[in-house]
């Protein structure tokens, strides 16, 4: 309460030395792999770090942080990359026009969306547990609807050119899968960071109660964020197919726990340790560029993973270590 | 200053306590003496709880010492206090829901089979069985689990536990609050017997008759002073009431023009089993309204029911000419009705919100375009509140937690006078307020009764609802037992109809 | 039948409480039914599966069903531990999510000791310290640098998975030894190594768990944390324990998945998510719906019998995962429905 002014300084210079972590790091990754790995710096290694190693995350993580935000978690957007991609390979391969193949992908993910939220908002199960619950179901469902897990390939000469368009397309010289992950993280952004929908969805993670004491609708705001975090996951799961042209039963869970990952060390970012977009796409990066320069300062490939486990931990740590009361 | 023929075993030394400028308590001396049952009794901010708070160690005074069974101390530690044989039974049960009765009583001494490492659970639940049948007359089964035992039983339950350490002094903090009639009556046996085996009881409570018949001496506070401490023989409930009572406090209440105008909020027929009977009122327009009664009276329930967060079994309630609803928390905000809740730091603000966020938080529709938050005019929304509520913080960007009780309190109205509310429901508008805050609060919700809201509000503190109010329901058993014009009715004969004294009768429940 | 609501005075005098009691019974009866059914459907499924199929209830085959249940029953039993004492909140209560990778990295370590021709006593000694030193950093983590264990466990996760590639290369190490020959075969009656193996371990740890003051007070630290503060409790001690228990359980899991395959394999990360939900599975078949050990290897038995019951049947074992979902679906809506509002 009465603070020696010296202290409290001190206790500013520590919280701001906090929100630094994330960045700092990142530039000392940048500086450490371009010291390390010849060749990390060329031009079109980082662009492969984007395009391989952030487009798809960075999406996945986006949706993540929407239900992190709303004071929750979603164990099930890998359910949702693979409900969409399997809708919109479902339907490239039953001949459906490609616009309608998309449409429905997103409809794929809106099911685990929709599923989500009456579990958390209608029922009131916690979200750790209905979005497990979820991702148990999925994998059986999409084990059910594949004989037993067999992937769904397309045959290279009967898919329209279109169909490549959102994986490998190039717009203006840019590759059209980061165009897309750039345009799903400036949405976001301002979605979460901006707009009244976010601005509520902020007040729930905070203080739940305190929404519905304020007269506004707090299960449907719950209900929206679940149904949004899996439409984007969605998106996610239309550019990987295009990408790779087949549809791998259970694949998306791998985005799982790098998403979870990058959405909390983004919080370390915001002053008041809220997720935020801006943090999140941080985190992404950090990742991207971790797994990357390991892989090309010739380290053993299997480091990356301990590389990348060992950095998370180390601004987790800084962070939570610094907030202590 | 008493003569008792037995010696000290507490005593208070000359105790200041402050928070943040507001003075808890000043000036305060007081001698418990040995094997007796000592009441100490307060309006709400007379400063019992700060002295109990200090008394179990989670308090430091700023001035003057502690002195238990002869041996001096500047401050206690929780340690410290258990360590001395001081036991509280608190309000909140510390009771682990899913543990049977013996495992809740030995948590943390627990009987072992004799050259065993094993829990000797059939040692604990005879021994459990047999304290509780001994203190209380009580036989639980082996396998009722503390989540399903009613609150007295649960009350019983962590009595005993004190008991098991054979403590020297056992604090209770209104024990009796959700006890029914017989259930209290036990525990004031037991409380005798304690004291006839030379146990120091120190009691707090609300009701005076319970006072009367229980303590052996009884100690007045009031704003944060010492009053008086009287043998109970040398007194009555009468003058203890007129103790209590805050003669000064007049000037606080601003003075202010009471013209009722319009209906504005219709309740006829309200019922709800268990909780409130045949509720029926009118609020008008520049009318503030208050709603007293002890803890289970319904009022509360009414009060939460107006604005959606429960529902009513039957009856209507009607705002202005519109038709009757069914309310929700979105209607009721819709309806323009405000509520202020109790639970200010569960309900009323996120404290992890700024003061920005949480003005706005019930008005956004009017700071968005295009779906997108206004920043300047949100900012202009906030700073505007901000002055006119003289709410004290470092900035709009500044969060609530950095905020006084009492300015998160004024942010906790500025969120609803931001939405252009008509109705406010404030719910114990002024609990954990500094004085100054509160005078502030007072004159603002005079202003906006000036200008044609309604404005009803649920208060145990009886000067403030004198002070503050036209007319007062006071409810007891559920139904509106009785209305009063404000300036008709003093704060001792408000005091016996909100207790039920003056039927000669005790409710609590 | 578990209360008796006059037990303080008569029911008469009580008519004026408004009472919380209508609440508490239905409640206890709903869990009683609750349970009540879990078993129901457990020995349903036995029963069909019995019939469906001559093999199912032969000793060999139920012995078979402990000795595949054993991997994932040890690391269910070890992340039981920690859910009771870390509350039930999954996000700031109790979990571990590195124990499948710790499995797969204490695996490693004593496939490649052995492989490096250590004897069977130091590869044991080093496995199992591998888990405890994980489950060290682990406690370490949540207790001291006050990272929620979610976040803290997830992190180790990737640090221990890494570790076990970097270890093993990514591929398999086989390994052979008297100690694993032993495990893989049968004990006494022909019924598996790794069935005694499951058993005993759930035994010793439930004896500790539901019969010492020990586990008394991790359920109190783990369920009202300040009502374990006000009995004296030393909170982060119970909580950092919990972890270094993980961690062994984590470590006996590598030892017993070393048997099972002959050797580590890589994908040990794959089992992480089932057995979460077997443990929390586990607290439908306890009588406070608590998690408990007991109610944890039912719950792994349970899982176990479906799978070998599939398998049997010449049906697709992908259903198992979809009915565990569902079942913890249901299980979860019926107490948050069955829960009082609050008030």
């Amino acid at each position: 309460m009465s603070a020696v002014p010296a202290l409290g300084a001190e206790r500013r210079l520590v919280e701001a030395a906090s929100r630094l972590a994330l960045p700092v790091a990142l530039v000392a990754v940048f500086l450490l792999f371009s010291a390390l790995a010849p060749g990390f710096l060329a031009a079109a290694n980082l662009q492969s770090v984007l395009v391989n190693n952030f487009t798809l995350l960075s999406i996945v993580a986006v949706a993540m942080t929407f239900a992190v935000s709303a004071g929750g978690i979603d164990l099930s957007v890998g359910t949702a990359v693979d409900f969409a991609s399997f809708a919109f390979v479902s339907l490239v391969l039953a001949g459906q026009p490609v616009p309608l193949a998309l449409a429905a992908g997103l409809g794929g993910g809106a099911v685990v969306g929709l599923f989500n939220a009456v579990l958390i908002a209608g029922i009131g199960i916690s979200p750790f547990l209905a979005t497990l619950g979820t991702l148990f179901i999925g994998r059986s469902v999409q084990q059910l609807l594949t004989n037993g897990g067999n992937p769904v390939y397309l045959p290279p000469a009967g898919v329209p050119e279109s169909f490549h368009l959102l994986g490998r397309g190039s717009l203006a010289g840019l590759p059209v899968p980061l165009l897309i992950a750039a345009l799903v993280i400036a949405l976001a952004a301002v979605i979460l960071a901006r707009s009244r929908f976010g601005r509520v969805v902020t007040a729930v993670g905070i203080e739940a109660e305190v929404v519905r004491y304020s007269g506004l609708p707090l299960k449907a705001h719950l209900a929206a964020t679940y149904v949004l975090v899996a439409l984007i996951a969605a998106v996610a799961g239309l550019v990987l197919t295009s990408t790779v042209t087949v549809y791998i039963p259970n694949s998306g869970n791998a985005f799982l726990l790098n998403a979870i990952g990058a959405a909390f060390i983004g919080t370390t970012l915001h002053r008041h340790g809220r997720p935020n977009i801006a943090g999140t796409v941080l985190g992404v990066l950090l990742l991207s560029l971790v797994a990357n320069g390991l892989l090309m300062s010739g380290l053993n490939f299997y480091w990356q993973q301990v590389g990348t486990g060992l950095l998370i931990f180390t601004v987790l740590a800084l962070s939570f270590a610094s907030r202590k009361v | 200053m008493i003569q008792q023929s037995t010696q000290p075993i507490i005593h208070f030394q000359g105790i200041e306590k402050s928070f943040g400028g507001a003075k808890a308590l000043s000036d305060v001396s007081l001698t418990v003496h040995r094997g007796t049952v000592h009441g100490l009794v307060g309006q709400n901010g007379a400063g019992k709880s700060t002295l109990i708070k200090l008394l179990a160690g989670l308090h430091r005074p700023d001035a003057g010492q502690v002195e238990i069974d002869g041996e001096a101390y500047d401050h206690l530690t929780p340690h410290l206090v258990e360590s001395l044989g001081i036991h509280f039974i608190h309000q909140d049960r510390l009771l682990v829901p899913s543990f049977t009765v013996g495992e809740a009583l030995f948590l943390g001494r627990e009987p072992r089979i004799p050259g065993t490492p094993f829990l000797d659970r059939r040692q604990m639940q005879r021994r459990a069985q047999e304290v509780l049948q001994r203190y209380f007359g009580l036989s639980l089964p082996n396998s009722a689990l503390i989540s399903q035992l009613s609150t007295a039983e649960k009350q019983i339950v962590q009595i005993t536990r004190a008991l098991l350490d054979r403590p020297k002094i056992l604090v209770f903090d209104e024990p009796t609050a959700a006890l029914v009639k017989r259930e209290a009556d036990l525990l004031f046996t037991l409380i005798r017997r304690l004291r006839d085996e030379g146990i120091t009881i120190l009691y707090i409570s609300h009701y005076l008759q319970e006072i009367e018949a229980l303590c052996d001496v009884v100690t007045v506070l009031r704003n944060g002073r010492h009053v008086a401490t009287k043998p109970i023989a040398e007194t009555s409930a009468a003058e203890i009431a007129g103790l209590m009572v805050n003669r000064d406090i007049g000037d606080l209440f601003p003075i202010r023009e009471k013209s009722p105008g319009a209906a504005l909020l219709t309740v006829e027929g309200l019922s709800a089993t268990g909780r409130y009977r045949n509720v029926g009122f009118t609020l008008y327009r520049g009318e503030v309204l208050g709603l007293t009664g002890l803890l289970g009276s319904g009022a509360k329930d009414v009060l939460r029911t107006l604005f959606g967060l429960e529902t009513a079994e039957e009856g209507t309630v009607t705002v202005a000419e519109q038709a009757p609803w069914r309310a929700s928390p979105v209607q009721a905000a819709r309806r323009k009705l405000a509520l202020v809740p109790e639970d200010r730091r569960r309900h009323g603000v996120a404290l992890d919100l700024s003061v920005s966020e949480n003005t706005t938080l019930a008005s956004l529709p009017r700071f968005t375009r295009l779906g997108l938050v206004d920043r300047a005019s949100e900012a202009a929304e906030a700073d505007r509140l901000i002055t006119r509520l003289q709410i004290k913080t470092a900035g709009r960007e500044a969060l609530l937690r950095t905020l006084s009780g009492g300015n998160q309190q004024k942010v906790a109205i500025a969120k609803w006078l931001s939405r252009h509310s008509d109705i406010y429901l404030l719910d114990e508008p002024t609990v954990g307020v500094d004085i100054a805050a509160k005078v502030e609060i007072y004159a603002l919700i005079a202003e906006l009764a000036e200008k044609g809201a309604g404005i009803i509000v649920l208060s145990s503190d009886l000067p403030e609802l004198i002070g503050l109010t036209d007319r007062i329901l006071i409810f007891f058993r559920g139904e509106i037992a009785r209305e009063v014009v404000s300036d008709t009715i003093t704060e001792d004969a408000l005091l016996a109809e909100v207790t039920g004294s003056s039927e000669a009768t005790r409710y609590v429940g | 039948m578990l209360v008796d609501t006059a037990l303080l005075v008569p029911a008469s005098a009580r008519a004026d409480t408004p009472s919380p009691q209508k609440t508490t019974v239905s409640q206890g009866l709903a869990g009683i039914a609750l349970r009540g059914g879990a078993l129901a459907v457990f020995v349903t499924v036995f029963v069909l599966f019995a019939f469906a199929s001559p093999i199912f209830l032969t000793p060999f085959n139920l012995g078979n069903i402990l000795a595949q249940s054993a991997i994932s029953g040890v690391l269910a039993i070890g992340l039981t531990v920690v859910i009771i004492a870390g509350g039930g909140n999954v996000v700031s209560g109790g979990i571990d999510l590195s124990l499948a990778a710790n499995m797969g990295l204490s695996a490693a370590v004593y496939a490649a000791l052995s492989q490096a021709g250590q004897v069977d006593g130091v590869a044991v000694l080093a496995a199992l310290g591998t888990g405890l030193a994980i489950g060290a950093v682990n406690a370490l983590a949540v207790t001291w640098a006050r990272i929620v264990p979610l976040l803290a466990t997830l992190a180790v996760m990737n640090v221990v998975g890494g570790l076990e590639l970097v270890l093993t290369q990514n591929t398999v190490i086989p390994a052979i030894t008297p100690l694993l020959e032993s495990l893989s075969g049968s004990g006494p009656f022909g019924i598996p190594a790794l069935a005694y193996v499951l058993l005993g371990f759930a035994l010793i740890t439930a004896v500790v768990v539901q019969a010492t003051p020990l586990g008394l007070r991790l359920y109190a630290v783990g369920e009202f944390p300040e009502a374990a503060r006000a009995s004296g409790l030393a909170l982060k001690r119970f909580i950092a324990g919990s972890f270094l228990f993980s961690g062994l359980s984590g470590g006996i899991a590598g030892i017993l998945s070393a048997a099972y395959l002959s050797g580590s394999t890589t994908g040990a990360g794959e089992l992480l998510l089932p057995v979460v939900v077997t443990a929390l599975l586990g607290q439908v078949f306890s009588r406070r719906l608590v998690p408990t050990i007991t109610g944890t290897l039912l719950s792994a038995l349970f899982v176990g019998v479906l799978i070998n019951g599939f398998q049997l049947l010449n049906l697709s074992s992908t259903l198992v995962s979809g009915i565990q979902g569902l079942l913890i679906l249901l299980v979860v809506s019926a107490t948050t429905l069955l829960r009082p509002k609050e008030g």
